[in-house]
């Protein structure tokens, strides 16, 4: 660990310069990853601003009937809120999928979703690794992969994105709200991480003193039918192998109107299915249709030698996800 | 128990053998309390630090120590050259550097230490020492270490031991065969206290060292080969240790903190953090193994043939003695005539190997249960049927032709469980019984049940001929009014609960209630090491002898001064009563002045060192058996796996403690459920992957199920009070019980172990 300065902010926009100011300060949120980071040497920051006890931890309805989650806000709180519980069950079930209680009670909405990579060789400074030292390779590509990407992935990175919270809040359909050194502005959480690309230092499309303040979520009814699913390799406190966040709109006739699907585990983001939610609308919501649409959104998966598996997993978890939510009796 | 005589009555001393007391450290450790060896502290200590080789296979051409040592705060920056004695160390072949000299072979290797008033500034003037390597290719494959054209990592290869056992014919015939390859992960022993110790100087060239470990007197005689001193100058005394299960055999800090407590004059504390911890300690040996099972059609064993290589990574460690258990325990416990094992424990550039709970019989048990249900199979019988045709029992003669003389209830454990209920299927009410559990993966669509059984076979105590024994001293004198005993050995407590052993076994031997256990050090004889399932065996066997010499002695008194026979004299609660006239005197009084102290140095029967070419000898004192039923729901569609039920039966001779034995049978059987479905330390060109407790995944509350024990005591006439030693056999059959019960779920082959969801969907 390098030495560094620490400071606590007690204003959001003098926070927002600090930083934006200096290339070697970071935000510190609960600290759960980037204090990790610091100590493995990953995060080399200078100056730390501590924007955790900002007024930012408001967890209100949004001027349009949605729901307004600041930034600040704990992953526990966030889980328990009432609003959140029983207007977006898909939200809560994420949230408390992660971690422990104590990082849940310690963890930001903010940090959650600007946390890192799990990707070994990234957490390891002796090995080469493109996000964490751009150019010097990727040394996945032929190592161990069980955690990596099979959609939307580079040669120059495979790695997953892994928060759980952050699925659902693409399944969702958030906004987020960032103030940077020059105003503020509002983004699709969708549009928040990045495929690598060619640059897979950059995980989201933030730039440095970027500060996220809210994020939004939409009246969306149909919301209160949705659910979380997430495989790993324990019962409790582990990192998704793979994880579905879907909610469900059907009928009286078990046709689908409306359906919200977002992956987990598959790619540097969390991977919105749009090709799958197309392929359900309209129709019965059977275990069938579930995994052809699993499959539509599959189809150009490229898995590494290590995690093939993941398709057949994501199919699986699409499946029961899905069959969880629809009144329809299963068709298993 | 009660015994009326005479119309007076001694109440047996409560809290004796056979009884479950509170522990003494019990409360402590609950409330957070207990001084654990990371607690260590004096004033004006310095903090130390190691530098570690980043490479599995490297020669080094020069090392820089000088921007490190200009640090202010830095008091000694010490390399290879700074070791006053042999620069090597190790529990079974000194092979091992205390500090990398010219190579070093596997990552994670100490090239040099540092001693500061910080431990920060420890890091950072570590981070400044310049080591330049010449990366050599590291052999990371252990059959290729054996068989294959690769550097030789020692002199005389790689090669550490080859153990073939030979038994009967050598081509055998028989109508089934079943053949099959297994792979075991590399297990890790994930102790919660990391290692740490504190050298303290003397002033005289001497050093104190408070260690948490599990061998007090093996750990001394390598830190004072490596230092240059007499044993009398390096003194161990035993801090609080948070788990060991074989991760504590072997040195880790010891010799680098004396080092620098010497060089500075200071007292210097070590401890290290999680992802060094996986670096500073041995694992479970990664195990392939090639088996064939030949049988009559009726399903009795013909033959066994096997293959068993063992990667002992880049030091020998105790491969050595894992070699001789997975070969003389390569068969299981099953009665088989025609027998022809290989086992070779190699060199290679992966982390070093050594101890680890049921070493070398866990490996070979998930081969052998493995084989034994495919051969079920084969012959259209059930899993429990085909064993019960081949399990051993008292008499029959093992593979090494060393006839098993004391109680092997095979049979009987396997009817026990098949007797014991099955579990309800799972309700789809409570989450935490499903397949994923609270991850809500599913609410009992697409979920399997399955079922599984194993049993296990192990040596207790040291084998092959090594001198096993444990020293102790019993002291009985009166104390503020009281009879009291102290009790001193070296058995190191490694939080299994041995300290609560010995006050029973006074109480029932002395009859006296306060037992005092000293501090566990170096100032008494060896005690052995706390591992092989051996101290209650044999710091037990010694702390009785000495209690027998010392309850003789007084009784010898006593007759003298009541003009009685010591025959007729008895110690009970706290009195002095005779057969015939009761209680005589309180032992208080008795004893007034007098002090009774006795030493003694307790053997277990020899064993023999196996015939080198054919593997023949009696290697073994004591054989413990454990088997587990496993029942199992398997979410076909993700591949979860939730293990619903985990039955277990054990032999244990004599429950000294009842409760500890069920303490041991389900930590034992849930370190089996981490290997059989999360645990292991990933590898990739002798690099871990996984170094800490976010990565490297062991079972939580929300994995293991409850168990239904059933706990056998068939005495063995040889062991004190018939005991046989606990900790290890449930270990043995619980990972390949699972594993047999996730096959039936799902009908995948599941060779290999930890089974991950990748295998099943
Ligand atoms: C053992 C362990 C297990 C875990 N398991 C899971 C799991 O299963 N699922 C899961 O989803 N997560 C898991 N996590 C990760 C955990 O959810 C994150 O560490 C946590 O959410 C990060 O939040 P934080 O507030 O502590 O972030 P910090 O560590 O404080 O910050 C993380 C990053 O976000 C930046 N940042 C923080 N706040 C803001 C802001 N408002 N605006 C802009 N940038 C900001 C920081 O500069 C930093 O780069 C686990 C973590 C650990 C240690
Ligand atoms: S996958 Fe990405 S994070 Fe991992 S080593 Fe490659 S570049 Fe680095």
């Amino acid at each position: 660990m390098i030495p560094f300065e620490y400071r606590r902010a007690d204003d959001v926009s003098a926070a927002v310069d600090t930083v934006a100011r200096n290339p070697t300060a970071s935000f510190l949120g609960g600290g759960t990853n980037l204090v990790d980071h610091l100590k493995l040497g990953v995060a080399t920051p200078e100056h730390l601003v501590d924007v955790s006890r900002l007024p930012l931890d408001d967890i209100e309805p949004g001027p349009d009937g949605g729901l307004r989650i600041g930034a600040t806000a704990r992953n526990s709180d966030t889980a328990a809120d009432p609003d959140v519980r029983s207007r977006y069950p898909v939200l809560a079930e994420a949230l408390l999928s992660g971690a422990s209680g104590q990082l849940r009670n310690l963890a930001t909405v903010g940090g959650n979703l600007l946390q890192r990579t799990r990707c070994a060789y990234f957490q390891d400074v002796t090995t080469p690794c493109n996000k964490r030292e751009p150019g010097t390779g990727c040394s996945a590509l032929e190592g161990y992969q069980r955690y990596h990407a099979i959609l939307g992935a580079s040669r120059h990175c495979v790695a997953t994105h892994p928060s759980d919270m952050a699925v659902a809040m693409v399944a969702l359909d958030a906004t987020v709200h960032v103030q940077g050194p020059n105003g503020s502005r509002s983004l699709p959480a969708e549009e928040l991480h990045r495929l690598p690309g060619d640059e897979p230092e950059r995980d989201t499309v933030l730039e440095h003193g970027e500060l996220i303040t809210a994020v939004e979520l939409p009246p969306l009814p149909f919301a209160a039918n949705s659910a979380y699913r997430k495989v790993r390799d324990r019962a409790s406190y582990a990192f998704a192998l793979v994880s579905v966040a879907a909610a469900l709109d059907v009928d009286d006739a078990g046709t689908v109107r409306d359906v919200r699907i977002a992956f987990g585990g598959l790619a540097h983001k969390p991977w919105r299915a749009h090709r799958a939610e197309a392929a359900l609308r309209g129709g019965p919501a059977t275990d069938d249709r579930a995994a052809r649409a699993a499959e539509a959104e599959l189809e150009n998966a490229e898995p590494l030698a290590g995690n093939a598996f993941k398709i057949p997993m994501a199919r699986g978890a699409l499946t029961a996800t899905l069959r969880r939510l629809s009144p329809l009796p299963t068709t298993r | 128990m009660t015994s009326t005589v005479a119309g007076r009555t001694t109440a047996a001393t409560a809290n004796g053998v056979g009884s479950s007391p509170a522990r003494p450290d019990g409360t402590r450790k609950v409330r957070g309390e207990f001084a654990y060896s990371s607690d260590l502290w004096h004033e004006d200590m310095l903090w130390g630090a190691t530098l570690r080789s980043p490479h599995p296979h490297a020669r080094i051409t020069g090392v820089d120590v000088s921007a490190a040592v200009a640090v202010p705060g830095v008091h000694a920056v010490l390399t290879h050259g700074d070791v006053p004695g042999l620069n090597r160390y190790g529990l079974e072949h000194p092979d091992q550097p205390v500090l990398a000299d010219d190579v070093v072979r596997y990552r994670g290797e100490p090239v040099a230490v540092v001693a500061a008033d910080h431990p920060e500034t420890a890091q950072r003037a570590m981070k400044l020492i310049e080591v330049t390597y010449d990366e050599l290719e590291p052999v990371t494959d252990a059959e290729d270490a054996v068989h294959g054209d690769v550097a030789e990592l020692h002199p005389g290869g790689n090669v550490v031991r080859h153990a073939p056992i030979r038994r009967g014919e050598q081509t055998p015939q028989a109508d089934v065969v079943v053949t099959g390859r297994y792979e075991v992960g590399m297990q890790d022993q994930a102790f919660l206290g990391p290692e740490s110790g504190l050298a303290v100087p003397d002033g005289h060239g001497g050093v104190d060292l408070y260690v948490a470990t599990q061998w007090l007197h093996v750990d001394q005689q390598q830190i004072v080969a490596a230092l240059g001193l007499t044993p009398e100058q390096v003194r161990l005394t035993l801090a609080g240790v948070g788990g060991a299960f074989g991760g504590r055999e072997d040195l880790s800090m010891q010799i680098h903190a004396s080092l620098l407590a010497l060089y500075t004059g200071k007292p210097v504390k070590m401890v290290y953090n999680r992802e060094e911890s996986f670096y500073g300690h041995v694992h479970r040996h990664p195990a392939t193994m090639y088996y064939e099972h030949g049988a009559t059609r009726d399903g009795r064993l013909v033959h066994v043939t096997a293959r068993i290589y063992l990667d002992g990574g880049a030091y020998a460690s105790s491969t050595g003695a894992v070699v001789g258990n997975a070969a003389t325990l390569g068969v299981g416990p099953y009665d088989v005539p025609n027998v022809s094992i290989d086992c070779w424990g190699t060199y290679t550039n992966n982390p070093p190997c050594g101890a680890m709970r049921g070493f070398g019989a866990v490996q070979a048990a998930f081969g052998y249960e493995s084989q034994m249900d495919k051969l079920a199979d084969a012959c259209g019988l059930s899993p429990t049927e085909i064993r019960r045709r081949n399990a051993m029992s008292e008499g029959t003669v093992m593979p090494t032709g060393q006839t098993v003389d004391s109680a092997a209830p095979v049979a009987e454990l396997l009817d026990r469980l098949e007797g014991m209920p099955l579990p309800q299927p799972g309700s789809t009410a409570d989450l935490r019984t499903l397949p994923g559990g609270v991850s809500n993966t599913t609410h009992g669509e697409g979920v399997v049940r399955g079922v599984g059984y194993a049993v296990g076979i192990k040596n207790i105590c040291f084998s092959e001929g090594f001198d096993d024994y444990s020293t102790a001293r019993v002291r009985l004198a009166a104390v503020g009014g009281q009879p009291a005993v102290t009790v001193q050995t070296a058995a190191a407590e490694v939080g299994q609960g041995l300290v609560t052993i010995l006050q029973q076994i006074i109480r029932t031997e002395l009859g006296v209630e306060q037992v005092t256990i000293l501090p566990m050090d170096t100032s008494i004889g060896s005690a052995g090491s706390t591992s092989a399932s051996r101290q209650s065996y044999m710091t037990g066997g010694a702390v009785r002898a000495a209690a027998l010499k010392v309850r003789g002695a007084l009784l010898s008194h006593a007759a003298t001064r009541l003009s009685r026979t010591t025959a007729e004299l008895h110690l009970d609660g706290g009195k002095l009563a005779s057969v015939a006239d009761g209680v005589l005197a309180d032992l208080v009084d008795v004893l007034g002045e007098a002090e009774f102290d006795e030493t003694v140095e307790w053997r277990h029967r020899p064993t023999e060192a196996l015939d080198p070419e054919t593997g023949r000898g009696n290697a073994h004192v004591q054989y413990g058996f454990a088997a587990h039923r496993a029942v199992v729901d398997v979410d076909t569609e993700l591949g979860l796996v939730k293990v619903v039920s985990l039955d277990c039966v054990q032999d244990v001779g004599k429950a000294l403690n009842p409760q500890a034995v069920v303490g041991q049978i389900q930590g034992g059987s849930a370190q089996g459920l981490g290997l059989a479905v999360m645990e292991e330390i990933q590898t990739e060109g002798g690099v871990i992957r996984n170094p800490s407790f976010t990565d490297y995944l062991i079972p939580t509350v929300l994995d293991m199920p409850p168990m239904n024990i059933d706990v056998l005591e068939l005495a063995d006439p040889h062991a004190p009070y018939g005991l046989r030693g606990v900790g290890e056999p449930p270990t043995i059959s619980s990972t390949p019980a699972i594993v047999a019960a996730i096959r039936a779920a799902t009908g995948k082959e599941l060779l290999r172990v930890p089974v991950r969801p990748d295998h099943i969907v």
